[in-house]
Parts: C-alpha cells; structure tokens; sequence
C-alpha cells in the first residue's frame, strides 16, 4: 500500500513540474516518494530482469546512453535515469515513472535498467538495485566538498564491493590505477577493458601498465579530429574495426564500457559497431550546434581531456566561450580549475594558429575563469568578462565567423540548454528522447 | 634577478587548486623578468640550506600525509626548513601542509602525528567538516579562499594568526582565527586558490624572497591586477 502511495504521489508531483515547466522533473517526484516509501527502488527494481549500474567521475551518462542505444538495436525495452540526476532520488523518480499503474500490481515493463549513480550515491544505491553487473569507468579529483579525495571514494567502493553476491559481473577500467585497485576487494569475477599503450591521465601520473590481462581491448587507435576515432577492439584474441563518432579518447573507454557490456548481454559485436553511426552523444556532454560545439567540463581530469580533444582543432576565426558556476551540482569550490590544463587549450592551439582574436568568460564565478586565462597564458586583453550567461552567449556569437566552442560546468550547461530551446536553437532536453 | 620555489612534497601534498599557488608564483615573477625555477623537495631528495628562496607546501591525502610527516623528521628536511624560515627566507603552507608544519596533529584513532613545531599550534581531527567560502581580516587586507578541513587548529600563547575570520570557519571554527603568521611564513586553510586571487599575498612572498636573497630592500615592479582585483572582489561581495 505505502508503494502504491508512494508512486501516485511520485507521479503527480513529476506531472505538475512538467505541466509548469519547473525542469525536467526528473528529482522532486523520487524525493517525496522516498519519504513514504523508503524502500521504493528495492521493491521497484526487483521487478526488472537485468540491471546494469555504471559508476566513476567522468563518461557515466555516456556510456549509459550507448548501451540503451545498443540495446534498442537488440529490441530491449530499457529503464535508465536520464540527464544526469544520478542520486537516489534520480534512481526513484525513474521507476516510478517507468511503472504502468493500469497494469495489476503496478508491474515495469522492461527488460533492461541501465542505472548511473555518481561516486557518494553508489554506496548507498547499489545495494538497493542488487544489479546483475557493475562498472567502474575511472575515478579522478572532483568536488571535493561532496566526495572526498580519491583514496577514501575507493574505499568506500572497496566496501560495498566486498558486500555484493559473488555472481554479480564487475567490469574496471584497468588503466585506471584507482579503479584497478577494486580487484582485490571483490570475490567474484572482475573484467578489466583498457586502450592498448594508453594511461588514464590527468591524476595517475607516472602509471605505467602492467602486463594485466585485459578482456576488452582498443588497439591501433586513430584520432580523427573532431568527428571521433577509429581502432580496433579485441574480444577474445578477435579484433573488429570500430569508426566511433566521438571526439577524443575518452570517449573510447566509454564505448569499451558499454560493448563489453553490450557482449555480456549478449549483443552481436557488428550489430553493436554498426549501430554507432547513428548514436549522438548525451545532452551537452558532446553536442554539435549549427554554430559550433558545447563541451561540458566539471573537473580537472575531464576538462584536461576537452582541452587535449578542442585545441589541435581549433582555428583562426574560432571562439571560445567558458562558463563556471560553483552551484551545488558544480561543486562550490572552483580551485579545480588550477587542476586543469587549460595551458594545453592556450599554447598548444595559438602555436598553430595564433592567438583567438577572443575568448568569453562567464558564469557566477566569471572573474575566477578569467583570471585562470590570463595565468594559462591568454592575453588579458582578449578577454571578455560577461557574468550573465545569455548575453554572454549573444555576444559571443555576434560576428561569429568560425565555429563557436562552449564548454559550460553542470549547471551553465543547463542554463545554456534552457537559452538556446528559448531562443529556438534546440529543443527542451526532457523533449529529447 | 632569479627565484627557486621549494615545492615540498609536491608529488603527495598537492590537494585541490595547489598547483594554482604555484602557477601565481611564477608567472607574477616572469611578468616582472624575474626568473622562476620550480624544485620539488619529496621523500627521495635531500634539502639543504638555500637550496630554495621561497617555500610552498600544499595539503594531502591522510596516507601521504602521515608518509610526509615521517619523512620530515626522519630525513631532517624539517629542521632545515625551519633554520631556514629564522632567517626570513618566506614559505606559505595550507590544509595539511600548515597541520604538519604545527606542534602535532592527533588524528581520530592511533598515535599523534608529530609536527615540526615551526608554529605554535596544535590541530586536532574532529567530526565537523569546515567548508565554504572563507574571508579573512588580515594585514594584507582581507583574503579569500575556500577551506576543506576537519581538523581543528589552536594557537596556543603567542602564535599571531594570518587573521579574523570575516566569514566561514577558520582555524577551529569558534575562536574567529585563521591560519598563523611566524616571521615570513604562513601557514592557513586557505585554498581556492589563494594566491591567484590575492594578487598582494603573492607579491608580499616574492618580494620578502628576493629580499633575503639579495641583501637588499626590494620594490616589485607593479602589475595591472584588473582581473585578479575583481576576482577578489566577486568573492567578496557574494560570501563576504
């Protein structure tokens, strides 16, 4: 009875938020739930035959979205939580909307869930959705004011590890030194994927791999500017040619994810890599504008990453626009953009090039961004200060002759989404699937 | 005229935004044509007198702090520096750095970690995580940063704090004190970073180096800090 309560409750609020336009709805209805149901996702989850969680700092949504992607191709009917509202509450309000309350005993009627949760949620959430396989993508520096260094997020995974059922299927990034180091704490099966010759960077310096077997692997990897990369992955001993159309190589170790996946589950591997020429990436993590690109970044390892794939692409007439907030979601210490390379984005790139004629800050903490900039080597005089995110955008694009690059954090990519539907540039996030 | 920065411990203690203070450093000597080499000073190497004008010591992880902490003793690098600081040479240390560099840290369980009593302050590790924005009164004005910690800092008798907290937690969260001031070094839970938004903090660690360095009083040619002022300044006016 309390569940019943509990999704009706759920539904309704989801319904007004949509109904007013107060966002996507997508964390009101599973908080309020929760409250009367504490067991809700327990309960809810039980009822899907397969569920997959994916955790780590950076490319969770990513990969997730890849392998709902594969598994459409497959015919699967999936559950996943969408745009990023990976905490508990995320988890809830996405079962509750998937349940049909028509149907008896209010029965979820899928065959997949495919559930992010962010590095803190995973302790508490993962032994709720009991799921058949869990993921470990990497895990770098970021928000310190929410999860804590490294060391004690792996810990706390080594935890939780060390309580799942022995049959549940773990998959690790074995290039990551952090993540590797989840072998030891789990008695059942770990896979490990990886790119041949490669080394996550950014935090694991001086990393160096190891003769480690791994189970999935990218070889002979090609970057192919800013349409994606090709190589070849290798699944027992066999290599398959993959065209991924996703800039940089991060986003391989997403796709390694979500294929192994994806094989696990028995996908076939061509099916799979065909079915990539139609995937487009998660909303503003990696978008193409008609005017230019937005790329998200949110901590030092991930906005490295963005710099490194961007600034050998960059050319003369090209702008660049950087949003910072320190907003909850952000995190609210902005130290981390002294973590970041943004060396890599000023010198690499003007060497090629020449200077950007300008670049555009913006943001509740612009002047910190600007001031990072100018210490990165940009000439302070190139620099716009514009706290006020649309008008920063407007200015930005007016007289734009090249392409425009946008690389907000979290809550300026919202922000950005909410002006550019607005204005009519795009469509409401929560409209797109 | 030519700065070596000490970066010690560099490779373990370089917690959030660390590496920030550094850049400052150098690149507001470089503004000025003055040369500015980066030397980390970690467990493998030694570290003897003026081998650094300038020190920098950043907050860790638990484990390699307890390893630095080891090390400081052991390998006498923590009586070097502190022979060092008795003859003005500056240093600014933060979070774990300041911690190692007071009388002793005493953790939630096992012994007390040793400091290297440059400080006269004692910290002691609690259940409240201190974070937020922080501004400080200090007599370089105010500064700004942002502090992560849950150790508690106490200046016992003498020690001169770096400043009154105007917002946030500071040392220990009840005295209105942060951080501590010893000759030319400092030592504060400030990061954020501090040093690029304090543009006179920066400039005050420069200037005190060249000055023991080359025997002379040193004017620091003045830079435009447009940008650097107005970060200040945001911070300010949205937690001060």
């Amino acid at each position: 009875m309390r569940l019943i309560a509990a999704i009706v409750l759920g539904k309704f609020i989801a319904y007004l938020s949509r109904k007013f336009r107060i966002g996507g709805g997508s964390a009101a209805p599973g908080l309020f739930a929760l409250r009367i149901d504490p067991e809700l996702i327990e309960r809810l989850s039980k009822k899907i035959p397969k569920n997959i969680v994916i955790t780590g700092t950076n490319g969770k949504t990513t990969t997730a979205r890849m392998l709902a992607h594969f598994a459409k191709a497959n015919g699967l009917k999936v559950i996943r939580n969408h745009t990023g509202s990976n905490l508990e509450r995320g988890i809830a309000s996405t079962l509750i909307q998937g349940v049909q309350l028509t149907h008896p005993g209010g029965v979820l009627n899928r065959h997949l869930g495919i559930w992010e949760l962010d590095e803190a949620a995973f302790n508490n959430v993962v032994p709720k959705l009991n799921p058949d396989i869990v993921v470990f993508l990497n895990v770098f520096r970021d928000q310190l004011d929410r999860y804590g260094e490294v060391d004690s997020v792996v810990k706390k995974w080594s935890e939780t590890l060390r309580e799942l059922p022995k049959q549940t299927l773990v998959l690790v990034n074995g290039d990551d030194v952090n993540c590797a180091k989840l072998n030891a704490a789990f008695k059942g099966t770990v896979y490990q994927f990886g790119v041949k010759d490669y080394k996550v960077t950014g935090e694991s310096i001086g990393y160096k791999k190891e003769l480690e077997k791994l189970e999935c692997e990218a070889i002979n990897v090609k970057l192919k500017g800013l349409s994606g990369s090709s190589f070849s992955v290798v699944i027992h001993d066999k290599p398959t040619p993959v065209f991924l159309p996703l800039p940089g190589i991060y986003h391989i170790y997403d796709f390694l994810a979500a294929f192994y996946l994806g094989h696990e589950l028995g996908f076939s591997t061509k099916g799979m890599i065909k079915s990539l020429k139609n995937f487009s990436p998660a909303f503003g993590r990696v978008e193409k504008l008609d005017f230019g690109y937005i790329f998200l970044i949110k901590n030092p390892a991930g906005a490295t990453q963005v710099f490194e794939t961007i600034a050998p692409n960059l050319k003369q007439h090209d702008r660049l626009l950087l949003a910072l907030n320190d907003n909850i979601a952000d995190g609210t210490d902005v130290s981390w953009i002294w973590d970041g390379d943004f060396e890599e984005l000023s010198l690499r790139g003007a060497k090629r090039r020449g200077n950007l004629d300008s670049v555009f800050v913006s943001g509740t903490r612009a002047y910190d961004l600007a001031v990072r900039l100018k210490y990165a080597g940009f000439d302070p005089k190139s620099i716009v200060v514009q706290p006020e995110l649309e008008n920063a955008l407007k200015q930005a694009k007016k007289g734009l002759k090249g392409n425009l690059f946008i690389l907000p954090t979290y809550t300026a990519m919202l922000g950005l989404q909410k002006i550019l539907a607005k204005s009519g540039l795009k469509k409401h996030y929560w409209e797109e699937e | 005229m030519k700065l070596t920065i000490g970066y010690l411990y560099g490779d373990l203690m370089n917690i959030y935004g660390d590496t920030g203070n550094i850049i400052a450093l150098k690149k507001r000597c470089q503004w000025r044509g003055i040369k500015a080499a980066i030397k980390m000073f970690t467990i493998r190497n030694s570290l003897k007198q003026g081998q650094a004008d300038l020190f920098f010591f950043g907050g860790g992880q638990d484990q390699q702090q307890e390893l630095v902490a080891k090390d400081l003793g052991k390998s006498a690098k923590g009586k070097v520096i502190k022979s060092e600081i008795e003859r003005g040479v500056p240093l600014l240390s933060i979070c774990g750095g300041y911690q190692l560099l007071g009388k002793y840290y005493k953790p939630h369980e096992g012994p007390e970690l040793p400091g290297i009593e440059l400080f006269n302050a004692y910290t002691v590790a609690s259940d409240k995580r201190m974070i937020g924005n922080i501004v400080i009164e200090s007599m370089f004005g105010k500064l700004v940063g942002f502090e992560n910690h849950s150790g508690k800092t106490y200046l016992p008798g003498d020690a001169t704090p770096l400043g009154m907290v105007v917002k946030g937690f500071g040392n220990n969260g009840e005295d209105k004190t942060e951080g501590c001031i010893y000759k030319n070094a400092i030592g504060c839970y400030m990061h954020g970073s501090l040093l690029p938004k304090n543009p006179i903090l920066t400039d005050w660690l420069i200037k005190k180096a060249l000055e023991v360095k080359y025997g002379k009083p040193i004017e620091l040619k003045p830079l435009d800090n447009s940008l650097e002022n107005q970060a200040h300044h945001m911070a300010i006016s949205r937690f001060g």
